[in-house]
């Protein structure tokens, strides 16, 4: 009940602060108090809101739809609070949440010093009334019996929730969607700073005010969609860390256009031009942002992608179309509208080789690579059908190869000016480096053109932006931020290169105690071994551990398998041993246990019925449950003992026999029996069958000759199944990708002391 | 370089771009087919439909294969060879998306999708059992 009050003020609120806002910039300035307060009391009850949803997380109360679905008692406080996002409701709550968090500290930041703080609230405004309105829409605060009316009674609480689903239970869940749902909302702002500028009419300051926030939507995005790759590789088991999903590429989109926008701001602060860029650039950012959503949450994808969500309703559906067709007209009309003073912005042309001609040419890049894989991305709306991974590959090679390039050449040119004898003079000992290196890359067997092509511009651009740090570094630190995210792409290209193209991939059955060879490594599966997840006490986990040995070293791999009662099936998650120069990646595949009867010794024998073996009869008479209730509670709980109660003869005797299968917790265990003085056979009871209908009972038995026994088939031990693979240099892919963000935060200390040093 | 040539360089290298990904893009475009029609095309296709439960799957560990049975959403049934172990979830999947050609008789997969229900929020029936259990 609060809960929803929160939204619905947080909604109306919302809508009265836009509409103060929209009456300040005609210029009624009485009403930027009433702007900024209701502006506040939006956001506060937003926070409020999810304060509320996530106390009633912590505290269990199930008798909210939202919280019954995603949570139970058993998770630790970590995933506990993750719950929060695990769902459709709650991500959107996440959103709306960092949306209000964001909105405290812009309205802060605009409020100062006259950046344009009116218009910018008034569109932040518009895409936090929106967001609320999607939370009116699908609440995560509705109660069980309200969602499903008539099937529980009204004031029903569960004792216990769903809980989460076991694939989301790690660590990474913890924390990756913050991070992106952080970068999602941030983007917001160069948005409402490009729309602001246009209804003000100036062009020139907010690139200024726009750039840290910018930089900020970049590197956090950029950082979400890195942890997203590693948790695919550590945590999902196909081995690796990008598949071009569409919820992946939904995410990557919005970044590159980011990207993008970053560089032609930076060329827009230096020569001033690209002003028409980069209003474009920022209202397009945050427009892929809202069609990723759309994608990713209309159920629109539903068939190509394993991550995405159901169908969220009609309401949402037409209401993110709104969201996406609004936000669109309004930047097309405002563009449209100041498309006089736009053009008469454009700047003569300026020489081709400059840094900002340069900057140019790689957002093009950027910008055709997010195309290509928009393309891709949005193709199954057009028709039935998907695009291959193998098409984003395709495409990308030769625009990375591109990016690569210019990262580096961009670097050794200047800005304005164009000084031809040096920048080749630049070029000369950081491009003979790299085609030194690439020519021995191509003798250890990078034999693929562009492939060699691609490691030679990365390693062109690393060597660059090595030279300029080096050489900067020491002066200003803050300066450098550029240089590190720019070294970082390189690194992680080249991880890319050599992680993705040339890892090795091998099947390998693994028999307990027989050790086997796989890539100059001995892996000896030694068992397995239960462990208990503190967040999931459902179900018995177990670790198959491998010991991997090589030169006297050894590390024991332990890839888990268990049977989940949550998805009703077997869960896979690999083990990872990480070395300097590669990964050894271990993804369990299956577990092959022998059968403990041959087929040959095992007999289905009605009630009532007789088989005849050689000199034995044997009849089975009926089913013994002793103290059992059949089907009672006992049963239920698969913890029960039955025997089979049979008459058997041999030639000299005839005996009463009662082998038993004793079951613990639904396993099964046979407790055997022998005739006296014929110790010959042993008799297990291995299976009943009570069908339901008309067919009869029968029992299973198997009768083991101990005279025939097979000991080889005896002796034949449980066998692991995995893939196990070989990633070359990925720690180079992590690397970078650790250092581009770095170099991300560094360039936002550095535009942060720009904005207010002036 | 004045303004013109540049326009015409910066035209043509789009257009190429375009060819060229138009291109690839056909080339690698999976359709959505049923069963029936998986087995007249050549290229990788995808069938969405269900698993058969009843009838024999298996994991072959020394070809690291598995193979079910699967029928489309107009019937028809078809073994699936799989290059891999049974999918995360493959049990209570309640559709699964095959992605290969077909191959004497059987489709082999190169890679399987699996919806798995608990992406889809709960229904009422469900909510019905916890209160009539607990």
């Amino acid at each position: 009940m609060i809960g929803k009050i929160l939204i619905y003020s947080a909604f109306i609120a919302s809508i009265i602060s836009i509409f103060s806002f929209f009456k300040v910039h005609f210029g009624y300035n009485k009403y930027l108090r009433a702007g900024r307060t209701f502006f506040l009391i939006t956001v506060t009850c937003i926070i409020f809101a999810s304060a509320l949803l996530m106390y009633l997380i912590l505290t269990h109360q199930y008798q909210y739809a939202y919280i019954w679905e995603h949570s139970n008692g058993e998770l630790q406080l970590p995933l506990l609070i993750s719950t929060f996002y695990a769902g459709q409701e709650g991500s959107f709550m996440l959103w709306t949440f960092m949306t209000a968090v964001i909105g405290i500290i812009l309205l802060n930041y605009v409020s100062k010093g006259n950046r344009l703080e009116p218009q910018v609230m008034f569109m932040y405004g518009l895409v936090l009334a929106f967001l609320a309105f999607i939370l009116i829409l699908k609440s995560p605060f509705l109660y069980i019996w309200d969602k499903w009316p008539g099937e529980v009674d009204i004031g029903f609480m569960p004792e216990q929730g769903k809980g989460l689903n076991p694939l989301l239970q790690n660590f990474w869940m913890s924390i990756h969607p913050p991070t992106l749902f952080l970068g999602f909302a941030s983007l917001a702002v160069p948005f409402s700073f490009a729309i602001a500028t246009l209804m003000k009419n100036k062009y020139n300051e907010w690139i200024n005010y726009s750039m840290p926030w910018l930089l900020f939507s970049g590197g956090i995005l950029g950082l979400g969609i890195m942890m997203g790759g590693y948790w695919a590789y550590g945590v999902l088991g196909w081995g690796g860390y990008w598949a071009w999903d569409p919820v992946e590429n939904s995410s990557f989109i919005p970044w590159l256009i980011t990207v993008a926008a970053v560089h032609t701001m930076v060329a827009q602060k230096r020569t001033g031009g690209f002003k028409k860029t980069n209003l474009i650039l920022c209202i397009l950012a945050f427009l892929l942002v809202l069609y990723s959503t759309f994608l990713t949450r209309s159920g629109i994808l539903g068939d190509s992608s394993v991550h995405s969500f159901v169908d969220p309703g009609f309401e949402v559906y037409i209401t993110l179309l709104v969201f996406i067709g609004l936000f669109l007209i309004i930047s097309v009309v405002a563009i449209i509208y100041r498309l006089k003073e736009l053009k008469s912005l454009s700047l003569n042309q300026n020489k081709l080789l400059t840094r900002e001609s340069a900057l140019f040419v790689g957002a093009i890049t950027l910008c055709a690579a997010a195309t290509v894989i928009f393309a891709g991305t949005s193709w199954p709306i057009f028709s039935k059908g998907s695009v291959d991974g193998a098409f984003y590959n395709k495409m990308n090679l030769p625009l990375a190869i591109m990016i690569a390039l210019i990262n580096g050449i961009s670097l050794l040119l200047k800005w304005k000016t164009s000084d031809d004898k040096n920048f080749f003079k630049g070029l000369i000992f950081p491009l003979s480096l790299s085609v030194v290196i690439t020519v021995v890359l191509v003798f250890i067997g990078v034999q693929d053109f562009l492939i060699a092509l691609f490691a030679c511009s990365a390693l062109f651009a690393f060597f660059i932006n090595a030279q300029i740090i080096a050489r900067i570094f020491k002066k200003n630190w803050s300066l450098a931020g550029a240089y590190i995210a720019h070294i970082g792409i390189a690194l992680v290209f080249l991880g890319i290169i050599a992680s993705a193209r040339y890892s090795e991939e091998e099947n390998i059955s693994l028999e307990l105690n027989k050790p086997k060879e796989a890539f100059g490594y001995t892996l000896t599966y030694i068992g397995a071994s239960p462990f208990e997840d503190p967040d999931n006490k459902t179900d018995v986990k177990y670790h198959f551990n491998v010991l991997v040995e090589k030169d006297g070293k050894e590390m024991v791999l332990k890839p888990i398998m268990y049977f989940s009662q949550f998805s009703d099936g077997v869960m896979k998650n690999p083990d990872i041993a990480n070395f300097y120069t590669k990964d050894l990646y271990l993804s369990p595949m299956g577990l092959e246990v022998p059968e403990q009867f041959s087929q040959e010794e095992l007999h289905d024998i009605k009630k009532g019925g007789e088989l005849k073996m050689g000199d034995l009869t044997i009849n089975f008479i009926d089913f013994d449950f002793g103290n059992t209730q059949k089907g009672g509670k006992e049963m239920q709980e698969g913890n029960f003992t039955v025997g089979a109660m049979m008459k058997v003869s041999d030639s000299k005797y005839t005996e009463n026999l009662s082998p038993k299968i004793v079951y613990k917790e639904g396993n099964p265990e046979y407790e055997p029996a022998i005739i006296t003085g014929n110790d010959n056979y042993i008799f297990y009871f291995t299976k009943m069958n009570v069908p339901q209908g008309e067919e009869e009972a029968s029992a299973t038995i198997a009768v083991v000759d101990k005279r025939n026994v097979n000991n080889e088939n005896q002796t034949a031990d449980e066998t692991l199944v995995v893939t196990a693979s070989i990633k070359p240099f990925i720690n180079v892919l992590w690397i970078g990708t650790v250092v581009l963000v770095l170099g991300f935060m560094v360039s936002i200390i550095r535009r942060r002391k720009e904005l207010y040093s002036k | 370089m004045n303004k013109q040539s540049r326009i015409i360089i910066g035209l043509i290298i789009i257009v190429a771009f375009l060819i060229v990904g138009f291109i690839s893009f056909i080339d690698s475009k999976i359709e959505y087919v049923n069963f029936t029609e998986a087995q007249n095309r050549t290229r990788t296709v995808e069938v969405k439909g269900s698993w058969i439960k009843d009838k024999e799957s298996k994991f072959d560990a020394a070809t690291n294969q598995f193979t079910f049975f699967m029928k489309d959403d107009y019937n028809t049934e078809m073994k699936v060879v799989f290059d891999g172990a049974k999918p995360n979830n493959f049990e209570v999947a309640e559709a699964v998306v095959v992605k290969g050609k077909v191959k004497d008789g059987y489709f082999h997969a190169k890679d399987i999708l699996t919806k798995c229900p608990s992406k889809y929020e709960a229904d009422g029936s469900e909510i019905k059992t916890y209160n009539h259990s607990k």
